[in-house]
C-alpha cells in the first residue's frame, strides 16, 4: 500500500463570504497523477494555491509528509498558467535560477545541460522568453520546476495556451518526465483529454465545493487516444461536470 | 552591435541637422554674436585644453552627483516601493518637493556647504535624486504580482528576492531615469558654475559671454552640447550590458 503524501482535513475556504471549498477531506499518495478538473469558477486554482501554500485554508488543514503546510515548500514546484517567466532571465539563466536560490555555485551544471536536451532547448539556451515561441516558452518554465528534482509538482492549465500540436508534445513530454522522476504531479485542467492522459486519477470538484475521486483507466496506455472508450469516458465526464458535449 | 550603429547614426545625423542650422542662422543674421561653425570649431581646436579642463571640472561634478543621486534614489524608491508604511508616511511629502524649481536653493546650499564643489554637487543631487526615486518607486509597483508569487514558489530569502526580481525588473526604470537626470543636471550645473568657481562649462560660457567672446561661447556650448551627447552614450552603451534584454521588449513593443 502507498503511503499517504498530502491529507486535506476538512478544508474550506471562501470569497466574499462565499463558499468555493467546502470541507474537502482528500488524501493524495506518493507518486501519483491526480488530474483536478471541474467548471470555470469551481475553485480548482484556488485549492492549488492552498496546496502550494501560497494561501491559508479558513476551516480545517493540510499536511504533506506528516507536516502541516503554513507556507510554501522548498520541495514542491509550480508552473503557473501564465508561466510566470522573467524577462531578464535567458532560458539557461531561468532553468538554472531554482538552484543558484538553493545555493549551487556551480555555472555549468551538468544537470542543466541534461534537462535542456531532454526538453529540446539547447539551441535556445542563450535566448530570452520574448524570442521564443509559445511551446518553447511552456517548455522552458516546465524545465525550471522541475530542474530541484520536487517531490510534488503542482500545474495550474500547463497547456491551455497552445496550439493542438505543441500541446501533444508537452503532454508527452510531461508524462516522460514522470516516469523518470517520482514526483506527485497533481495539475489543474479544463481540458478532460488532457486529464485522461495525464492524470492517474481524477479529481472532479463539484459546484457545491467537494471534491470527488476517480480512478482514470486510460492512464499510462500508449496512445490512450486511440484506446476503446477513451471518447465515451471523456463524453461521460463532460456530462458528470454539466459541460457542452 | 545594430542598436548602437543606430544610435551612432542618430546622433551624427542630428548634430550635421544641427550644424546647418546654425549656419543658415549665421549667414542670415550675419553678425558678429553668431559666429560661423566653423570658425567656431577652429577655434576650439586651438584650445583645447583649456576646454577640456573646464568639460573635466564639470564632467566630475555631474558624474559625482549622477553617482549619489542613484544610490539614494535607487535605495528609497525600492523602499517605497515594497513598503506600504513608508508609501504612505513620505510619499505626500515627495509630491510635496518634487515639483519645486530646485534651482533656487543654491544660495542655502552655499550657505551650508560652502562656495566650493559640494554645494553645486549638492544642489545637481537635490534636482535629479527625486526624479530617479520616483522613477524607481513607480518601477517597483508596476512588478506583475505574478513574478512575485513565482519566487514566493522557490522559498527565496528577502535578498534573493531583490537580487533575481527587483533589481532587474527595475533597471528600465533605471536607466530612463538616468537619461533625464543627465539633460536636468547639465542644465542646472549651467546655473550653480557661474557662481563661485573659476572652473566648468557653465563657467567657460558666461565668462566668455561677459569677455564678448562670442567664438569662445559658442565653442563651450557647442562642447556642452558633446558633453550631453557623450553621457546619454554611454548610458546606452551600459543599458546594452546590463540590461541587453530590453531591446526585445522595446522592439516588441513597437
Amino acid at each position: 500500500m502507498k503511503k499517504d503524501f498530502i491529507i486535506l482535513d476538512h478544508v474550506s475556504y471562501s470569497y466574499g463570504g462565499q463558499d468555493v471549498l467546502k470541507d474537502i477531506h482528500l488524501t493524495l499518495e506518493k507518486g501519483g497523477s491526480y488530474a483536478l478538473i471541474g467548471r470555470s469558477g469551481s475553485g480548482k486554482t484556488t485549492l492549488l494555491n492552498l496546496i502550494a501554500g501560497f494561501r491559508k485554508p479558513e476551516r480545517g488543514s493540510i499536511t504533506i509528509e506528516g507536516l502541516i503546510l503554513n507556507k510554501p515548500r522548498k520541495e514542491t514546484s509550480f508552473l503557473f498558467q501564465e508561466l510566470g517567466l522573467f524577462p531578464w532571465q535567458t532560458v539557461s539563466e531561468a532553468v538554472s535560477m531554482p538552484l543558484k536560490l538553493r545555493g549551487s555555485r556551480q555555472e555549468k551544471d551538468p544537470k542543466i545541460h541534461e534537462l535542456l536536451r531532454q526538453m529540446g532547448l539547447i539551441s535556445h539556451m542563450d535566448k530570452y522568453p520574448q524570442e521564443l515561441s509559445g511551446g518553447e516558452r511552456q517548455r522552458v518554465a516546465l524545465a525550471r520546476t522541475l530542474i530541484g528534482e520536487p517531490d510534488l509538482l503542482l500545474m495550474d492549465e500547463p497547456t491551455s495556451a497552445l496550439d493542438a500540436m505543441t500541446k501533444e508534445e508537452l503532454q508527452t513530454l510531461i508524462l516522460e518526465e514522470r516516469c523518470s522522476g517520482n514526483a506527485t504531479l497533481l495539475f489543474v485542467t479544463h481540458d478532460i483529454e488532457e486529464a485522461m492522459i495525464l492524470g492517474q486519477k481524477l479529481l472532479i470538484l463539484t459546484e457545491e465545493g467537494t471534491v470527488t475521486t476517480r480512478d482514470n483507466p486510460y492512464y499510462g496506455l500508449e496512445h490512450a487516444k486511440e484506446q476503446l472508450g477513451f471518447y465515451e469516458e471523456c463524453i461521460k465526464l463532460r456530462r458528470l461536470l454539466k459541460l457542452d458535449v | 552591435m545594430k542598436r548602437l550603429k543606430n544610435v551612432t547614426q542618430g546622433l551624427l545625423t542630428g548634430f550635421i541637422s544641427f550644424v546647418v542650422l546654425w549656419e543658415l542662422l549665421y549667414l542670415l543674421l550675419h553678425t558678429h554674436t553668431v559666429p560661423s561653425p566653423i570658425e567656431t570649431v577652429l577655434y576650439m581646436l586651438q584650445n583645447p585644453g583649456k576646454l577640456l579642463l573646464h568639460c573635466i571640472a564639470s564632467f566630475l561634478r555631474v558624474i559625482t552627483a549622477i553617482s549619489i543621486s542613484l544610490v539614494i534614489g535607487v535605495v528609497t524608491g525600492v523602499l517605497l516601493g515594497v513598503n506600504q508604511t513608508c508609501k504612505r508616511l513620505f510619499s505626500p511629502l515627495l509630491y510635496f518637493i518634487y515639483p519645486i524649481p530646485k534651482v533656487a536653493f543654491l544660495p542655502v546650499f552655499m550657505l551650508l556647504f560652502g562656495l566650493g564643489n559640494t554645494s553645486k554637487i549638492i544642489l545637481v543631487i537635490w534636482i535629479i535624486v527625486f526624479q530617479i526615486m520616483l522613477s524607481v518607486r513607480d518601477g517597483v509597483e508596476q512588478i506583475a504580482p505574478l513574478y512575485f508569487k513565482v519566487m514566493d514558489s522557490f522559498c527565496v530569502t528577502r535578498m534573493q528576492r531583490y537580487q533575481y526580481l527587483i533589481l532587474p525588473a527595475i533597471l528600465p526604470q533605471i536607466f530612463s531615469g538616468l537619461r533625464i537626470s543627465i539633460g536636468i543636471s547639465l542644465a542646472s550645473l549651467f546655473f550653480a558654475e557661474n557662481y563661485a568657481t573659476v572652473y566648468g562649462i557653465g563657467y567657460y560660457i558666461l565668462s566668455a559671454w561677459t569677455k564678448m567672446n562670442y567664438v569662445e561661447m559658442f565653442g563651450g556650448i557647442l562642447a556642452l552640447g558633446f558633453l550631453g551627447i557623450v553621457m546619454f552614450w554611454a548610458i546606452d552603451r551600459l543599458e546594452m550590458i546590463c540590461a541587453p534584454w530590453m531591446k526585445l521588449t522595446k522592439n516588441r513593443n513597437k
